[in-house]
């Protein structure tokens, strides 16, 4: 994006807040406290890239993720790397799939509906005021009326339905699902962004998860981002943040990252640690704040993200068109299950290195039956889950001894799936292969994959379970603040990032009061 | 081995144009009837064609990449030069691999006593003795038939002294000049980096300053897989002089990489060429197409290490026997510069550690010849069975790390396999062709099952405005998007 003409702040200053990471979670936050004449600067570890910079080549396209290498363990290791954090000014907005389900009221009260998982300590109707703004802010296309939602209202009509959701949509009217446009960050007009420019109508693109160059996708390179730049804020890419310093009191009083081949002292008045359930924490256990409770890593949360993919006659060619362009709501709560919780389905058709790479890792495909099954991909159409994880213990973030370029110790992740998780698992596996059976798929295979990288910071109401408090502030540090996913005290049914948009205005709007 | 058809472009020496491709087509089609296309070019001020804007190589290389983008047709070929076409060809070779020019399918290059990137060994006098040829208008008959005398060892037939003299006569004074004073005195070090391509490099043991003693060292650090062929009793002079020798090391190169590696249907081609194909994109795409180099000495592995990825390649990610891609020494390379996915398992040493030992410890265990065995041994390895199985090589390589290792490997292999532009084609994937002009559409307009936009390969699906009997869903789902706010299935059982 541009920042030719950006306001500049002194390393000396004392600025109001030092945001660290721009995706989600910092970019929001930062426009609205640039917009209330804070001075603001946010910190990010990748570089700043215009949209040439983007390209649809998958094997290249990494370089918008973050690949410094994690370390992953348990029954179930997160395969990190081109589909979880981000790197660049935009964060994991410039890879995300713009997939935009609104949090159901339900996930947000688990704990009280079914004695498991947590609670979110926050009102669902306030939370959806903030999810309204960002959609409008965006641009989030969607259906009106919403078949689960009689109240909620797109303004942009969906976008296209590529063959994939068309065979979804065909299974599930087959079975009596109710199943719909997804609503999509993805713009179904053309339109002129504040401070940005002309973005242009869906172009009907499958490689949005590479980065997209003619913003029909919103990013917060291109909304929130340009906005915070035009009302002072500066950002200082290729800048990574290793170091925090607390005052006598304790407070925050300077971070320090490395930029250039050199360590810089910024100092600030507050600081938003911004940089996803990944990086935030191990930032803290690297500097050892913010943890008196000991629940910095704890809780590390991945949306189930099983796949079912179907075989069919014709070419499907998935690639083609948003790719998950039809939504079902109807497993948020099914009915006569063992499990808590649900799952959204989504239709699903896929760049062929991320699917090849499933077929090897997700369903242990090697020599002809790989070669046959890669030929199969453009007849194939596919559908997911993002569903449910509870919190557990023994799923945690902890430091390796071993650094990573910028001598940070590597993040070690360890992930199992609970029986909770297996059981819906198996359930969208049944509905899924019914609905691709009901469509007239000819085989059926399954990939098994998880999704997002939450929980590791939880926001809690006592401090003794949780790092930072209903509002996002740390329990222990009065001026330090998070405004990533790594708060998500559960994982909710809806995919994260419309979510920590809406999070992100509403800590900023709670700092400003 | 199957005799692709192929184009060879010729970028003909000072004073010599698109005519002197003629003896070498001529012994091509003797030797290989009708599988090479010759397109000779006419560099600016010669043949007829206009002057350059400037004396630079760039205006050169400007001429040839238009020609060339004129008369490809998306199948591969190769760029023979000759000379001051030599070091022109270089910039054009650097231009279409890094996606630069809307071309596809260059594959290779046979040079002829090729003119260096940097300023080319030329004494003072002689200098001095052509420029005055030139000084007041069109080189002289007496002068053109001295300078073609001075290129050669022999005396050349009748017909073709006649013809070579001709071109020198007919070219322009002032392109004349500017070479000798400019084009080959500039130089282009910095715009063209390593050529990593098949390359052949012919010259004469009689050629004074471009001959075959001097090329290894004057083309030093440009084409890493150049292979020189000295010519005895042979000038400067290669095309008139050695046509037969050149059209048989094209031949020879041509076998050796194009017809075992997987290529691009010029359909395919053009469409990488296109416009709609990022130039970034489109040199991806170039590099990744260019035949494996036979002799690839491995950079992170030992050669030993990389025989055990072959085979362990040729069963995780089966490719018949030609064409194929070197897939172990694809990753090697990747290895070698560090291309990590972003994570590893917890335990598992870094990669290129894990490579090495992992390759080592299979290599003990690898049945050679038993194709059963060889499917016992990776199932029980993928599945985790062998995991407790005590490896005989090496203390630092137990547990999970083999299972863990071989997803790695099946990973980097299909990754690899699948990054080939003929392997996109394979399954049937042209969204590399998604960033289009910036008005009008950059990526699709039809998304429907089995139909396809008109600038797609026809074998993906049918053109909707084509097809008379497309029926009305998907009329109604795919053309009129905005109609359809609020369309659930319920409400719109007409496409069931």
């Amino acid at each position: 994006m541009d920042l030719s003409r950006m306001r500049t702040y002194d390393t000396e200053e004392i600025v109001d807040v030092v945001v660290v990471g721009t995706g989600a979670g910092g970019g929001p936050l930062l426009a609205r406290l640039a917009e209330r004449g804070l001075k603001v600067v946010a910190l990010e570890a990748g570089p700043n890239t215009n949209a040439d910079g983007f390209t649809n080549d998958e094997i290249e396209a990494p370089r918008i993720n973050w690949m410094s290498e994690r370390l992953s363990g348990g029954d179930d290791p997160t395969a990190f790397g081109s589909n979880n954090s981000g790197f660049g000014v935009g964060g994991g907005t410039l890879h995300w799939g713009a997939f935009t389900p609104r949090p159901d009221a339900r996930d947000l009260r688990l704990r009280t509906e079914t004695g498991e998982g947590q609670d979110w300590p926050i009102d669902h109707a306030e939370l959806t005021r903030y999810v309204v703004e960002v959609e409008r802010t965006i641009g989030v296309s969607g259906p009106t009326p919403y078949p689960w939602d009689p109240e909620r209202e797109y303004l942009e009509p969906p976008v296209d339905r590529n063959a994939a959701a068309d065979m979804m949509a065909a299974g599930c009217a087959q079975l009596g699902i109710r199943a719909t446009d997804a609503p999509a960050a993805i713009l179904s007009r053309d339109r002129n962004q504040p401070h940005f420019g002309n973005r242009r109508s869906s172009q009907n693109l499958g490689s949005i998860h590479q980065g997209e160059r003619y913003g029909t996708k919103a990013t917060t390179a291109n909304t929130y981002l340009p906005a915070a730049v035009a009302d002072g804020a500066e950002i200082r890419a290729d800048s990574m943040v290793h170091g925090i310093e607390l005052d006598a009191q304790g407070r925050v009083e300077a971070v320090v990252y490395w930029r250039d081949g050199q360590d810089v002292r910024q100092r600030c008045a507050n600081l938003v640690l911004a940089g996803g359930g990944i990086e935030t924490p191990r930032l803290l256990l690297n500097t050892g704040l913010a943890n008196s409770s000991g629940q910095v890593g704890r809780n590390f949360l991945a949306h189930g993200g099983v796949q079912v993919w179907g075989r069919f006659d014709e070419q499907i060619r998935g690639y083609r068109g948003y790719p998950s362009s039809l939504i079902s709501e109807d497993f948020v709560r099914p009915d006569g299950v063992d499990f808590v919780g649900g799952y959204l389905l989504q239709s699903l058709g896929v760049m062929p290195l991320n699917y090849a790479t499933s077929l090897v890792r997700g369903a242990g495909l090697w020599g002809d039956e790989l070669m046959n099954a890669l030929d199969a991909w453009r007849y194939s159409a596919g559908i997911g889950i993002n569903g449910e994880c509870l919190p557990s213990d023994e799923n945690r973030l902890v430091l390796s001894d071993e650094l990573d370029e910028w001598g940070v110790p590597r993040a070690v992740v360890s992930f199992t799936a609970g029986s909770n998780e297996t059981a819906i698992e198996e359930h969208a596996t049944v509905t899924m292969t019914r609905i691709l059976e009901a469509a007239g798929a000819l085989e059926t295979r399954v990939l098994a994959r998880t999704a997002h990288t939450l929980g590791t910071c939880r926001m809690s109401v006592d401090p003794s379970s949780g790092v930072v408090d209903s509002e996002g502030r740390s329990h222990d540090i009065p001026n330090m603040w998070i405004s990533d996913n790594s708060t998500f005290p559960s994982s909710l049914s809806a995919n994260p990032c419309l979510v920590q948009q809406a999070l992100a205005l509403r800590t900023a709007d709670l700092m400003l009061r | 081995m199957t005799a692709t058809k192929g184009t060879i472009f010729f970028l003909p020496g000072l004073g010599f144009d698109a005519v002197a491709a003629t003896p070498i087509t001529a012994a091509l089609q003797s030797i290989a009837a009708d599988r090479f296309r010759v397109v000779g070019i006419d560099l600016p001020g010669h043949g007829g064609s206009p002057d350059a804007p400037n004396g630079s190589v760039a205006a050169l290389a400007d001429r040839a990449v238009e020609v060339i983008e004129g008369e490809a047709d998306g199948g591969p070929f190769f760029l023979a030069a000759h000379s001051m076409g030599g070091k022109v060809a270089a910039l054009v070779a650097d231009r279409i691999l890094s996606g630069d020019a809307n071309v596809f399918g260059l594959a290779g290059m046979v040079l002829l006593a090729p003119s260096p990137r940097t300023p080319e060994p030329m004494s003072d006098d002689k200098r001095a003795e052509m420029l005055a040829w030139a000084e007041n208008g069109l080189i002289s008959e007496d002068h053109a038939v001295e300078f073609v005398a001075q290129n050669v060892a022999t005396s050349l037939a009748d017909d073709d002294e006649r013809a070579a003299i001709a071109q020198v006569r007919l070219m322009s004074p002032l392109a004349w000049r500017r070479w000798l004073d400019e084009g080959s005195t500039e130089d282009v070090s910095n715009d063209v980096g390593p050529i990593d391509l098949p390359v052949v490099v012919l010259a004469g043991e009689d050629d004074d300053d471009l001959g075959a003693s001097a090329q290894p060292r004057l083309l030093d650090g440009v084409y890493p897989q150049a292979r020189f062929v000295s010519l005895a009793s042979t000038g400067h002079l290669l095309p008139y002089e050695r046509p037969n020798e050149v059209a048989a090391e094209i031949v020879r190169l041509w076998d050796a990489t194009v017809s075992v590696s997987p290529q691009l249907t010029p359909e395919w081609g053009r469409l990488v060429a296109s416009e709609r194909t990022a130039p970034e994109a489109r040199g991806f795409l170039a590099r990744r197409a260019i035949a494996d180099d036979p002799d690839y000495t491995p950079r992170a592995l030992s050669v030993v290490q990389l025989e055990m990825l072959r085979a362990l390649a040729d069963r995780l990610v089966p490719q018949p026997e030609a064409p194929r891609i070197d897939l172990a020494a694809r990753v090697d390379d990747d290895l070698a510069i560090g291309r990590s996915d972003g994570w590893r398992n917890t335990g598992q040493p870094a990669d290129v550690s894990a490579y090495r030992l992992g390759l080592d410890d299979l290599a003990s265990l690898w049945p050679d010849d038993d194709r059963a065995e060889q499917d016992a041994l990776i199932d029980g390895i993928i599945s985790g069975e062998l995991n407790e199985f005590e490896a005989g090589s090496s203390s630092a390589w137990s547990g999970a790390m083999r299972q863990h290792w071989l997803d790695d490997v099946r990973t980097d292999l299909t990754r690899v396999w699948l990054s080939h532009p003929a392997s996109m084609a394979r399954v049937g994937y042209d969204g590399f062709a998604t960033s289009g002009p910036a008005s009008g559409p950059a990526g699709y307009v039809t998304v429907a099952a089995d139909e396809r936009d008109p600038w797609e390969p026809a074998e993906l699906g049918s053109v909707a405005s084509d097809d008379d009997d497309a029926d009305e869903r998907d009329d109604e789902h795919h053309d009129h998007p905005t109609l359809n706010n609020a369309r659930t299935v319920e409400e719109n059982p007409a496409w069931i």
